[in-house]
């Protein structure tokens, strides 16, 4: 079928004009659109349609944005507003049929345009956040929130560009830079606010074309007739708070389809004289004159790892790692991408350019510390990333000191030695947190994660003793022998293992899964992980070993 | 279960858990007017009662949570106190007492049959009315004031506040489908009665709630509660209650009781059917129209048809799930990007 017959098929359309086969001008429903047919040659061509000369449709998924054209020979002059068919990249379009595309962007539009009130609210809310940051000039608001749900204040820092909101209780690590002499940041005093946690979005809708927000929108959350927008809570903190600036920034939160929304707008007030102190109720209901939304993103870690479902349970944990080398450069990135936001590390080494073609982060920091220049990178990450890096070894008895700061440890310096005295001793301590092992066989090939819970049997040591009591090499191991001609030697006896990224990969990424499987709870007690190139599972090496002179009785 | 997420949602867009803090406000300030007025008002009249005499409760929809979103906010607040109805034989009077205790400019009042309604407006559009039905407690029993300011049909009529509000509570809190069902009856009434304002032209929620308790039967599946069935079979059920006479077709009287299991046992009907017969005739005619709709909700197996026959009882704000033929073809193509 062609366009032509495809758009004649529907009663609904009258077809105005046409351009070759590929430019259609319709009325639909007392509008006019432009349709651009899929490209025929293009296979993952999509078709698209634009709503022509109505500059004051409010309709959700009709872009705000103009597109003026003149002089053009294809499609008649005037303003174009593309409409919104698709989910950015939710279709593959290279395996539908050119009708069928056609089709299907008719019946979407047709759907777009026949939707009910309720359905209208329902898009413009799920697409909240483009409408109120649509067209806002001026200072953007940079929102960090530690928790949703209740009232809070914020302390307010500006740079050129941004106004920093921050919770009160998060502490962002960049906020004292100086820039040649200068603050990066400096707190505002002049304006106060505050966060309100919207429970019930019914009804609050964004601003859109020919219908601004005013002091009527802001009334009607804190102070809703018929449904309550508010918690008691949040409520009573508006009745009692004081504010002592004249205007004020109200934040307001709420559940989205997907993630949360988080607007903020300014509610400037009249100059109250006769009482200087009043409650945030008070300004919004007797004394705003105007409100002014305020271009806002929200940017706390906790945010940032929720709208790309990073979750795997280590939300807020503190995290101690023993090993800053290739191991360690690529877990310490991991697991502050997956929420922890508080690590401390331990190295005593110094980055050379050998070391770079198996370190996670480039190319920068050689003739440094390990540990130290990781944490850098981490904490230029985000301003809620808390990394410390200690430029030494950790002895045993530093370590039975910060096991008490931490809530999980990782060991990733592949030293049997080391790790079996650190094995003892936090048996002997009786260390009540996690403890992860880590270790790649000689010849690179495999590895393996020693997940300890010391409070149950099983411990490093387990996999150096036998039956009978008696020590043996690790048990562990699946490679049958030491590949020789995989050691590179160094002189004076010093080896490199010559062992590629996939390995470091591979193992970095089943050590994700084991916490995931710690904290829900699937791993009970003590664990041992094999990972080959084919897989990650747990190892059928006999463990624990109960006549362990460590761990056993 | 066809459409779960659907009722879920309408659910979710119809109810009102609770009283605003607006609501809260507005009733404080008109409790503490009645408290603090009232008392000196009749003591004008020679009638001897004391501030912490008058005792006001919750009434309706709020107590037992089956409220839903309208227009106007209607809040119902029992006003009881002391009196004996032999030395006061006028109800009249007393109302109009309560009536000057709460008249300020901020609010407007009015004598109504069964009530004292003050009303609330903004920007010249009524928002909230609160009514204040009043009740004589003389020696234990209770009296409802009934009657127009002017109207001469006027009497003390014999009531249960608390009893009524103890049976409907005991029936519906705690029954989270039938809560849920009642909301949308009356949903469904305030959709269809729209346009009318005629009094008693429209099923009273006391009706429609009583009507619902007694129908309802729960409706479960695998994978939770079957409102859908439920709603179909209350309804069908109300509909199986009505005692109709026909002629060639035609519905010609239509008649459907419920009486209140406390005093005065009337039936909540009455009032509907003195007023006119054609507004029965008119309820069984709506009420079968529904009933037809949510069987063929019932019947149809593509949720996309079955949404727009629930659309035509409950209104568009009931959400119809996208036609399957349509997006059978792009919906299961869909994927991630890397962002
Ligand atoms: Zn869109
Ligand atoms: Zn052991």
């Amino acid at each position: 079928m062609t366009a032509r017959e495809i758009l004649e098929s529907y009663e609904e359309i009258s077809i105005e004009s046409q351009t070759g086969d590929d430019f259609f001008v319709f009325r639909l429903y007392g509008k006019t659109f432009l349709l651009i047919t899929p490209n025929k040659d293009d296979f993952s061509s999509r078709p698209r349609i634009y709503l022509y000369n109505d500059a004051g449709f409010d309709f959700p998924h009709v872009l705000l944005y103009d597109e003026e054209v003149k002089e053009n020979t294809l499609i008649p002059e005037g303003t174009y507003r593309s409409v919104c068919l698709y989910e950015p990249e939710s279709i593959v379009f290279s395996v539908i049929s050119y009708e069928d595309k056609l089709f299907d962007a008719i019946e979407r539009l047709i759907e777009l345009l026949t939707m009910s009130k309720a359905e209208r609210e329902k898009e413009f809310q799920k697409e909240f956040m483009y409408y109120w940051n649509c067209g806002l000039a001026g200072r953007n608001a940079i929102v960090f929130l530690c928790q949703e749900d209740n009232f809070s204040k914020f302390v307010l820092y500006s740079n050129k560009q941004d106004t920093r909101f921050v919770e009160e209780g998060i502490v962002l690590s960049d906020i004292n830079y100086r820039n040649k002499g200068e603050r990066k940041w400096s707190e505002r005093v002049d304006i106060e606010a505050y966060y309100i946690p919207v429970l019930d979005n019914r009804g609050i809708l964004p601003p859109y074309r020919g219908r601004p927000w005013t002091t009527h929108n802001v009334k009607d959350i804190v102070y809703g007739k018929q449904i309550e927008h508010i918690s008691f809570d949040t409520y009573q903190c508006l009745k009692t708070t004081q504010v002592s600036t004249r205007n004020m920034v109200l934040v307001f939160g709420m559940k989205g389809e997907q993630a949360s929304i988080t607007f903020a707008v300014m509610i400037k007030c009249n100059n109250n004289t006769r009482n200087t102190r009043r409650t945030i109720l008070e300004k919004i209901r007797e004394d705003a004159v105007a409100v002014e939304p305020i271009k806002t993103k929200r940017e706390d870690y906790t945010f940032l790892s929720n709208i790309i479902g990073n979750d795997i349970g280590l939300r807020g944990k503190r995290a101690l790692l023993i090993g800053a080398g290739s191991l360690g450069s690529y877990v310490a990135f991991e697991i502050i991408k997956n929420g922890v936001s508080n690590i401390k590390i331990y190295d005593d080494d110094i980055l050379s350019n050998e070391n770079l073609l198996r370190w996670a982060y480039g190319g920068l920091g050689v003739g440094r510390n390990k540990a130290e220049h990781i944490s850098l990178l981490l904490n230029i990450m985000h301003p809620e990333i808390k990394a410390e890096g200690i430029p030494k070894s950790i002895d045993e008895k530093e370590l039975a000191n910060e096991v008490k700061n931490f809530d999980l440890v990782i060991v990733t310096i592949g030293n049997s030695d080391t790790q079996l005295k650190f094995n003892r001793m936090l048996n002997n301590i009786g260390c009540n947190i996690p403890v992860l092992y880590t270790w790649i066989e000689a010849g690179g090939e495999f590895s393996h994660i020693l997940y300890v819970d010391y409070s149950k049997p099983g411990c490093y040591e387990c996999l150096f003793t036998n039956e009978s009591g008696e020590y043996v090499n690790n048990r562990a191991s699946i490679a049958p022998e030491i590949v020789e001609s995989n050691m590179i030697r160094n002189g004076c006896g010093g080896t490199r293992a010559a062992y590629g990224t996939a390995v470091l990969l591979r193992t970095t990424a089943t050590l994700l899964t084991t916490f995931q499987k710690i904290i829900s709870g699937e791993l009970q007690g003590s664990t041992l992980i094999d990972i080959t190139p084919n897989s990650a599972m747990n190892s059928l090496t006999p463990f624990p070993m109960e006549a362990c002179s460590c761990c056993g009785h | 279960m066809k459409l779960k997420k659907e009722f879920e949602s309408f659910f979710r867009k119809i109810r009102i858990d609770d009283e605003t803090h607006v609501l809260k406000e507005k009733r404080d300030i008109l409790q503490d007017d009645i408290e603090s007025k009232l008392p000196e008002i009749l003591a004008d009249h020679g009638i001897t009662i004391s501030k912490s005499d008058i005792r006001m409760i919750d009434q309706g929809s709020y107590k037992y949570k089956t409220t839903i979103t309208a227009d106007v906010v209607d809040r119902d607040v029992a006003v009881i106190i002391p009196l004996d109805i032999n030395d006061n034989p006028d109800p009249r009077e007393i109302k109009g007492y309560l009536k000057d205790s709460i008249t300020i400019w901020q609010r407007s009042v009015s004598v109504k049959e069964p009530c004292v309604r003050a009303s609330y407006y903004e920007n010249g559009e009524e928002w909230l009315h609160i009514d204040l039905p009043l009740y004589a407690d003389d020696g234990g029993f209770k009296y409802l004031a009934r009657g127009k300011a002017t109207s001469d049909d006027y009497t003390w009529e014999p009531a249960d506040p608390d009893g009524l509000n103890a049976d409907l509570c005991d029936k519906i809190l705690g029954h989270d489908q039938l809560r849920r069902i009642i909301c949308y009856i009356k949903k469904w009434r305030n959709e269809k009665y729209a346009g009318s304002s005629g009094d008693h032209e429209i099923p009273p929620s006391i009706g429609l709630t009583y009507l619902a308790c007694d129908c309802f039967i729960e409706q479960t599946g695998s994978d939770g509660d079957d409102d859908l069935l439920a709603f179909q079979k209350t309804m069908q059920g109300i509909k199986d209650r009505f005692v109709c006479t026909c002629y060639d077709g035609e519905v010609l009287t239509a008649d459907i009781s419920r009486r209140l299991p406390v005093e005065p046992y009337s039936d909540v009907f009455q009032k509907m059917k003195d007023s006119s017969t054609s507004y029965m005739v008119k309820f069984y005619k709506r009420l079968s129209k529904a009933v037809d709709n949510l069987t063929n909700a019932v019947n149809v197996e593509s949720p996309h048809d079955a949404a727009e026959y629930i659309q035509k009882v409950l209104g568009t704000d009931f959400d119809v799930p996208p036609k399957e033929a349509v997006t059978a073809v792009t919906q299961s193509k869909r994927e991630h990007s890397f962002g």
